[in-house]
């Protein structure tokens, strides 16, 4: 009975602040869509497959922004997307449900939503498309879906100073993949900490700015257990990203960039085996991807393209050398407003331990098409990042 | 007193006066003179009259707690005034300290063609860092303004206009109306969001077109500007896509405005005008806006004796006059019903404030010799605090 009072007061004291909430100056509202069809040919050692549709990472995003009673804005943010087929996550997977805070120097983010486990990101066609390389690897899952990596619960707080530093720090909560006979996750705790400091020249300061365009440095520490461990810090798993961004010819038509990152995951030392997912994110390793990017520009709108990325990752303590490579070539050419035709070519190759987790080697041919839309409505505040509120005095 | 009277009687006040007891004072009247155009003083070069304008983007106040960027001359929106005797020769040097293209059209004046201030038709742009000097005989007599021809749409309703008014010793309308205090009103309406947006747009824009323009590469195509129609018709037969089929800048929406200006100011930072019983004033009103007004004086008729500053030959009594844009109209109020009279839009649509009503261009024409007494309230109205009307009354 209680127990009914004290949810009644909090249904009746939420309903108050809706009633009240009725008469307001329209809220922001963002939509965020992005397609992405592909027709796929994979080609391994014995065996061709094709995937007629491809529409993983095709996702829908909806925001809501207001500015709050001080120099605030408050955000709400809900998508969903389309997952790998083979995944473990259904159909659809919400992979951003989060509130921001932010004014001009300040972020405070909770939510589900992207974790830092990337400084920068690459010219693929799906975000995913060389996950070992680009990202640090979450050691709590199974391996199952790319997802685990890439998003999970995230209570981060980032300070912005001269517009460009970034400093983050970050709290998550990776997803754990249950062990059985568990069926479910049921501890949600923070089982990673980070932080990353990054010097970023703002996209629309493109045409001002030098060679450099980005470079930063990350820390992420997983919370793992570690058996015959028992120091907090020696049983976390470590790793450390650095990455650079460089405006080869930042020309208005003819805009080459370099991007390179990498990821050192100091692991443990007593792994000297790979022979699953767990292993593999702690075996000590240390991964490069680089893309060289070539963007031609048509009447002040991207027309063409082209990007060639590689990267390299290497088991350095394991007692059979492993190591793997991929290389991943694409193109883009615009059809239309925001309506792109790709074509991309993946090749990746496996060897030691990885060889018997994914075999030899795999090559993916891939054509399809991309379309993304970026629209908002009952607009009330500028961007942090906007020329005006770069160049001219932020307005709050 | 319930709570329903008292919402009744406080709602009842608020639209029955918005003007106060204070309005009479000596403070309000100095107050009252800074929201008016300020005449720019010229330089004489001989017999020429030299001014100096410059084009900044500056941060306007429009009332308490919204302010946004505006394109301005001088840093005053409106820009500074240019009072002037028929027949003066004129000469106005232009600054662009702004990294967008400018003109000035010299609105209602006969000056030479090439003076005339149209991008690609009377002159090239003023592009950023460069000067311009217009020079021209000031003529006709009467009521004008100046703006930006370039990106009208945008530039006007980003703050880029000022009256222009040419005196004339023999003025017909003074000696048919001797009057000793005139007043200049600039109505304007902004859509804010469409100019940050279209401002930011636009900046991005011209970075990259000036990093080309450095490097030697004017593409005429991409500036959307054709030497004959034939040229243009033929460019698009072979498959150019012109800025109004792909967008080059922001959402292609057209502007709504939110913000309904007088002076560059809204209700309550509106201009009111002072006048004595039994005194004649002058009014010019310039519409550099882009919506139509409809103009009601409260208890009088007012005299319209110029169109477009042209004297009208039979002036004609109204008490409710169309501003169209582009407009100007000279109006005289004779003092005969002392009191305190609103004076406002009677598109009840344009007197709000981002939506909210009361605001926009909403002013007084107030008596000077209106006894204190008359502005007393009710001994109940007394006890809410009210002494006296009250100077700004924002939630009707």
């Amino acid at each position: 009975m209680r127990s009914f009072k004290k949810h009644a007061l909090s249904i009746i004291g939420t309903l108050g602040l809706w009633m009240t909430a009725g008469a307001q100056v329209n809220p922001e509202i963002q939509l965020g869509a992005r397609g992405v069809v592909s027709f796929n040919t994979d080609i391994l050692v014995h065996q061709t497959t094709t995937a007629v549709n491809d529409f993983s990472d095709t996702g829908l995003l909806t925001g809501f922004r207001q500015k709050l009673y001080n120099t605030f804005r408050g955000q709400l943010v809900i998508g969903f997307q389309f997952p790998d087929a083979e995944s473990d996550l259904g159909q659809l997977f919400f992979h951003q449900t989060f509130i921001q805070l932010e004014d001009q120097s300040n972020i405070i983010k909770l939510g589900r939503s992207r974790v830092r486990s990337a400084m920068i990101e690459f010219p693929t066609l799906r975000d995913d498309d060389a996950l070992e390389f680009t990202d640090v690897l979450n050691p709590f899952s199974s391996g199952e879906n790319t997802e685990d990596h890439q998003y999970g619960n995230v209570l981060e707080y980032a300070r912005i100073f001269n517009q460009r530093v970034w400093i983050r720090l970050h709290g998550e909560h990776f997803t754990r993949t249950p062990i059985p006979p568990e069926t479910a996750e049921k501890d949600f705790s923070l089982n990673a900490i980070g932080f990353s400091i990054q010097y970023r020249v703002p996209q629309t300061q493109l045409w001002n700015r030098p060679i450099l365009q980005q470079i930063g440095i990350g820390f992420n520490n997983f919370l793992t257990d570690r058996p015959g461990y028992t120091r907090r810090w020696d049983r976390a798993l470590k790793n450390v990203t650095a990455s650079m961004v460089l405006n080869l010819k930042p020309d208005p038509i003819h805009f080459i960039d370099l991007r390179a990152q990498a990821i050192y995951n100091e692991g443990f030392s007593e792994i000297k085996q790979v022979i699953d997912f767990f292993t593999m994110t702690r075996a000590r390793a240390l991964a490069a991807f680089g893309s060289l990017r070539y963007l031609m520009r048509k009447l002040e709108r991207p027309a063409l393209q082209v990007a060639l990325s590689a990267g390299y990752k290497i088991f350095p303590d394991l007692v059979q050398k492993s190591d793997q490579f991929q290389i991943v070539g694409n193109v883009f050419y615009r059809l239309g407003e925001n309506f792109d035709a790709v074509a991309q070519l993946q090749f990746r190759q496996f060897n030691g331990d990885l060889r018997t987790l994914y075999g030899e080697s795999e090559t993916r041919i891939q054509f399809g098409f991309v379309y993304s839309i970026d629209q908002s409505w009952n607009n009330q505040f500028d961007d942090r990042e906007s020329l005006l509120n770069l160049e001219h005095g932020y307005i709050p | 007193m319930n709570r329903r009277d008292f919402l009744k009687t406080t709602t009842v006040l608020s639209a029955a006066v918005l003007m106060p007891h204070y309005l009479l004072t000596s403070e309000a009247r100095a107050a009252n003179n800074s929201r008016f155009p300020v005449a720019l003083e010229p330089k004489m070069d001989g017999d020429v009259k030299e001014f100096h304008l410059f084009i900044d983007i500056y941060q306007h106040e429009v009332v308490p707690g919204f302010q946004f960027h505006t394109l301005a001359f001088n840093n005053r929106v409106p820009g500074p005034e240019f009072r002037v005797k028929q027949g003066d020769k004129v000469r106005v040097i232009l600054k662009n300290k702004t990294e967008l293209n400018h003109t000035i059209h010299w609105h209602g004046l006969h000056v030479p063609w090439r003076m005339d201030g149209v991008p690609y038709v009377t002159q090239m742009p003023v592009m950023p860092g460069q000067e311009f000097v217009y020079e021209f005989t000031a003529e006709p007599y009467g009521t004008h303004f100046y703006h930006c021809h370039w990106g009208t749409l945008l530039h006007m309703q980003s703050g880029m206009f000022g009256s222009f008014i040419i005196e004339n010793d023999d003025d017909p309308i003074l000696k048919k109306f001797p009057y000793e205090r005139e007043y200049t009103l600039i109505y304007s309406a902004h859509d804010s969001n469409f100019v940050r947006n279209e401002l930011n747009a636009m900046l991005e824009r011209m970075k990259e077109r000036m990093y080309l323009m450095k490097t030697g590469r004017f593409d005429k195509k991409r500036f959307a500007v054709f030497n004959t129609k034939e040229e243009f018709v033929q460019a698009v037969e072979a498959g150019y896509l012109p800025p109004y089929v792909i967008s080059r800048r922001s959402q292609a929406d057209l502007p709504q405005p939110n913000w309904f200006t007088v002076n560059g100011k809204s209700y309550p930072m509106t201009p009111n005008l002072y006048i004595r019983s039994g005194e004649t004033i002058r009014v010019r009103l310039i519409n550099a806006g882009q919506t139509e007004h409809y103009l009601h004086l409260h208890g009088h008729d007012f005299w319209l004796v110029a169109d477009d500053g042209l004297p009208i030959p039979q002036p004609w009594q109204m008490n409710t006059m169309r501003l169209s844009p582009g407009k100007t109209a000279d109006i005289i109020i004779e003092g005969k019903n002392r009191g305190i009279w609103t004076f406002h839009d009677h598109d009840t649509s344009r007197v709000t404030n981002n939506g909210l009503y009361p605001g926009g261009n909403l002013l007084a024409l107030v008596y000077e010799d209106l006894p204190a007494e008359e502005t007393e309230l009710s001994m109940m109205a007394q006890k809410m605090g009210l002494p006296n009307l009250p100077h700004v009354a924002l939630d009707e």
